[in-house]
């Protein structure tokens, strides 16, 4: 029997599966940014070529890049001989490749999309970009029950969060054994929390996209709290900071509250919050209370 | 009144600096550590502010001692053994090569850091100081030389780098870091590490200072001991590497605190050798302190992370450049004049007809061979002409021209500066131009609606006239306005790896832009480059004469009617621009411009007028291989065409200048 948490759950799921593009456009679609891309696929309309198609299952992990997807390579340098051959109808951009738009502009037109936006509603920019990627490719109802769905899940996941009531969290990438990026502000990751309704320990200032780089001495609290770190972590980081006293006995570390998940994509639109929300909390469910 | 002064300098200028350091430290470390004492000896729980000062803040100052005094005393020995007052671990390239090695084993063989970043940093600096001597072994290690070389392999470690981070960029996140010299610390581990192997290393400098002195008494007085001068060289030179290598894979690149301290003590009065290692040491330790310690200071009141050597670098280059006036820099010309002289040659028909045969069968075949979209090589074909040729000429159009113009500066800045390892990078207006980009970047978030060429000129001529300036005071001596340029090169360096190291993203729109990409040039944009190379390359043919006269040295060519500070001052304007036409479409890094000189010698033209148009067609040629190798090499991916000239280039010319060195 499905219990209900399992339908959600599944339901979750069902924007990630092939979907009949009858209402579709049909459009031959360019993403020159990953969070456009995963919300084209959401949607149910593949991208004809996207930028760092190669990177795409070490970064973003799910969904899978499908195959035949054409790669166009790295953002600052896109392929543009082979972008024009592909002959595609419209080409999404962002503010962070916008200086590439005259040029791209002399291959089909171009749809600009921001990513990022400094905002007071959890993950308003996310859901506007499905709205207005769905009106643009015809898939407005797609759209629709994406999000519905995406709140409902959320709503979900707020309410396990509440039956588990775990301490607050911080949210790091270790960049190598002395230094760690640790995330807040109006990044995305924060954008979940809120969401569903974890609190985030970190009171540092963070930049305009929501993260600091701080020495790992900044992490040391007397607090409860439980340190989340995204793979990849460097090599020598962890026997470097077994080593280190002011490590070694912070009080959430001897009590074990450190975790590792996968990389997420920060950058990310709903699919990368989807994601980063179930992977939390599955982990925090998973653990002995 | 002197001598007393010149006895009491250093000490003097220590215990100012003592003083300075030590009234940071104490407002660093006057609330915890009253806090500390004020509370119980031994808390029971983690008291968050005892762990900090003990673990954190403390150990810190340490490593900031213990890396001053390793990195001056580097620099204070590399500097009496090179008989150059300029000599450092950053200018030799030591700190760039530890860079690279650190860099490629973070991509390719990640579990090779977890044994120990040490070996691999310092494998780093054993190749890139092995190189810079491989350089400049038959050059008589002359001030001037050593230098130039080290900076050239110091930007080719930085273009490998960067071409790696634009590839990989998500991964590469700490070099930033790691570049710019962090002195965060955890524990006292690092630094009672680093003070062991900094002792160690320096133990075998007790039997080392006496002959090290007597090499300001030249050679003989060496031999005279019975010591080889070679051995003895190369000996100190392994211990200045090592004492920075450590320090560099133990913290970072912390720049010019290995340059600056032993100038310093030098110009405060130290002698002897002896004195002037000993006072370097501390004067290096207590800087790198001060400095760290009122960076905490100031940490506390703004929030962003500024990484302590980056700062180092930027507050040294410009001191670098108010001492320079005051050191003897002068060192014996080299290269072009024993070689160039006498066996003057013009161009022989037949391999000029080759020449120009090569040279147009190579831009043709840039253009027609190419990669189908399924990757597979191919000719194109007539009906997929319109296509390829709206992206693939203008390009090619772009990088031929861009390296016709550095072919050209490169040929005038190495005859007026008689040095063969002068090349436009170095006049620090690519420099100047990135800056400029940077900075607009930075603050206005995205370059439009300013295009980057513009904002990239402007950033050309205010360094420009920077350069005119402070080169009017040494009527325009080369090597002055040379080194400035690295000074300004190294400014300009860290100010980016501030930029960059808080790991905000437009720092890969930067370094996009600093590799030289050649991907979205209209045929507007072609043609401009176009015409610029053939006006400017035009202009240049009007200075054939100076540039065949200045290169037999000053005196001589006063003799022959050249006006000295004139015809300098009008070559140097005439490269400086050369260089600022060609920056916006590839880039300032390519080294096309020291290249396309040396092929041109190689194929044994010295008279200015054919050189000056072989240099032109020798910089297009090399360009539009790089141009079609970034297009295809590793298709679908596009690599920026100014790196990748970069990397075929260097090697290319280190086998050039070697085979050169064998000439009698």
């Amino acid at each position: 029997m499905l219990d209900r948490r399992q339908f959600v759950a599944g339901l979750a799921m069902l924007p990630c599966l092939p979907r009949p593009a009858a209402a579709s456009t049909g459009l031959r679609v360019a993403a020159l940014d990953w969070a456009l891309a995963e919300t084209m696929m959401a949607l149910g309309h593949t991208p004809i070529a996207i930028v760092a198609a190669s990177d795409w299952n070490r970064f973003v992990v799910e969904p899978r890049l499908p195959s035949g997807i054409a790669d166009l390579g790295l953002q600052p340098e896109i392929n543009f001989e082979l972008l024009a051959s592909l002959k595609p109808d419209l080409i999404l951009t962002s503010p962070f490749v916008q200086d590439l738009e005259p040029v791209v502009q002399r291959i089909a037109e171009t749809l600009r999309l921001s990513i990022f936006e400094k905002g007071t509603v959890p993950l308003a920019r996310p859901r506007a970009l499905a709205r207005v990627l769905g009106e643009r490719l015809g898939h407005a109802e797609a759209a629709r029950s994406l999000l519905v769905t995406a709140e409902h899940t959320f709503d979900m996941y707020r309410e396990r969060i509440t039956a588990i009531a775990p301490p607050p969290v911080v949210l790091v990438n270790f960049i190598d054994a002395r230094h760690v990026r640790v995330y807040g502000g109006a990044g995305l990751y924060q954008n979940v929390l809120d969401r569903i309704g974890l609190v985030n320990a970190w009171a540092g200032t963070t930049n305009y996209w929501g993260y600091s780089t701080v020495g790992i001495e900044t992490l040391a609290t007397d607090r409860d709290l439980r340190l989340i770190a995204f793979e990849p972590i460097p090599a020598d980081t962890r026997p470097t900071l077994q080593r280190s006293p002011l490590w070694s006995r912070l009080p959430f570390v001897r009590a074990g509250h450190v975790s590792v998940l996968p990389s997420v994509l920060m950058f990310g639109a709903m699919p990368s919050a989807l994601r980063f929300a179930r992977l939390l909390v599955e982990h925090l469910e998973r653990l002995p209370r | 009144m002197n001598v007393v002064h010149a006895r009491h300098g250093p000490p003097v200028l220590s215990l100012g600096l003592g003083i300075l350091a030590l009234a940071a430290v104490t407002l660093l470390l006057a609330r915890p550590v009253s806090h500390v004492l004020s509370g119980p000896a031994a808390p029971a729980g983690y008291d968050v502010e005892r762990m900090i000062l003990v673990y954190a803040t403390l150990p810190r100052l340490a490593i900031a001692l213990l890396c001053g005094a390793g990195l001056a005393a580097s620099g204070a020995i590399l500097q009496q053994v090179l008989r150059n007052p300029l000599a450092s671990p950053t200018t030799l390239g030591i700190d760039a090569g530890a860079r690279l090695a650190i860099t490629m084993a973070t991509l390719f063989t990640p579990s090779l850091l977890g044994l120990g970043r040490d070996m691999v940093a310092l494998l780093g600096s054993a190749a890139s100081t092995l190189l810079v001597f491989i350089l400049v072994r038959r050059r008589g290690f002359s001030a001037l030389s050593i230098i130039l070389a080290g900076l050239v392999v110091s930007l080719y470690c930085g273009a490998l780098s960067a071409l790696l981070v634009l590839v990989k960029d998500r991964v590469l996140a700490s070099l930033f870091i790691w570049g710019s010299g962090s002195l965060s610390q955890q524990s006292w581990e690092p630094s009672t590490a680093l003070a062991w192997r900094l002792g160690i290393v320096a133990l075998p400098l007790l039997f080392l200072l006496r002959p090290l002195s007597l090499l300001d008494l030249g050679d003989d007085s060496v031999r005279s001991l019975g010591l080889s001068v070679t051995r003895l060289r190369l000996t100190a030179i392994a211990i200045a590497a090592a004492l920075s290598a450590f320090v560099t894979s133990a913290v970072g690149v912390i720049g010019f605190i290995g340059l600056v301290a032993p100038i310093i003590a030098r110009l405060s009065g130290a002698r002897r050798f002896g004195e002037r290692l000993l006072w370097s040491t501390i004067i290096g330790a207590l800087l790198l302190l001060l400095t760290d310690a009122t960076l905490q200071i100031l940490a506390g009141v703004s929030s962003e992370f500024v990484p302590t050597g980056a700062v180092t670098a930027v507050l040294g280059s410009p001191l670098l450049l108010l001492l320079l006036p005051r050191l003897n820099t002068a060192a014996p010309p080299t290269s072009f004049a024993p070689a160039g002289r006498g066996t003057a040659t013009t161009l022989p028909r037949v391999p000029a007809l080759a020449a120009v045969a090569v040279f147009v069968l190579l831009v043709t075949l840039t253009v027609l061979v190419g990669r189908s979209p399924t990757g597979a090589w191919q000719i194109v074909s007539i009906d997929q002409w319109d296509q390829v040729m709206i992206w693939r000429l203008p390009r090619i159009v772009a990088a031929a021209a861009a390296g016709a113009l550095l072919g050209v500066a490169g040929l005038i800045l190495q005859r007026l500066t008689n040095n063969e390892m002068a090349s436009p990078e170095v006049l620090g207006v690519s420099a100047g131009a990135i800056l400029a980009v940077a900075v607009s970047l930075f603050m206005f978030g995205s370059l439009a609606p300013v295009s980057e060429s513009v904002v990239a000129a402007v950033g050309g001529v205010v360094v420009l006239a920077a350069i005119l300036a402070f080169g009017s005071r040494s009527s325009f001596a080369p090597e002055r306005v040379l080194l400035a340029g690295i000074a300004l090169n190294a400014l300009i360096d860290a100010v980016v790896g501030i930029m960059s190291a808080t790991g905000d993203p437009r720092a890969i729109l930067l370094l996009g832009w600093m590799s030289g990409s050649t991907g979205g040039t209209t045929a507007g944009d072609a043609a401009q480059a176009g015409m610029a190379a053939a006006v400017l390359v035009a202009v240049s043919l009007l200075a054939v004469r100076w540039l065949a006269v200045l290169p037999l040295g000053g005196p001589q060519a006063r003799a022959l009617g050249v006006p000295l500070a004139r015809s300098r001052f009008l070559l140097l304007l005439l490269a400086a621009v050369l260089t600022a036409a060609a920056t916006p479409v590839i880039g300032p890094l390519t080294f096309v411009g020291l290249m396309a000189p040396h092929i041109v010698l190689a194929m044994g033209v010295r008279q200015p007028l054919p050189a000056l148009l072989g240099a032109a067609a020798a910089g297009a040629g090399v360009m539009a291989v790089a141009d079609w190798l970034a297009r295809t090499a590793a298709f679908p991916l596009q690599l920026p065409t100014g790196l990748v000239a970069a990397m075929v280039g260097a090697p290319f010319l280190m086998v050039l200048l070697n085979r050169r060195s064998t000439f009698p």
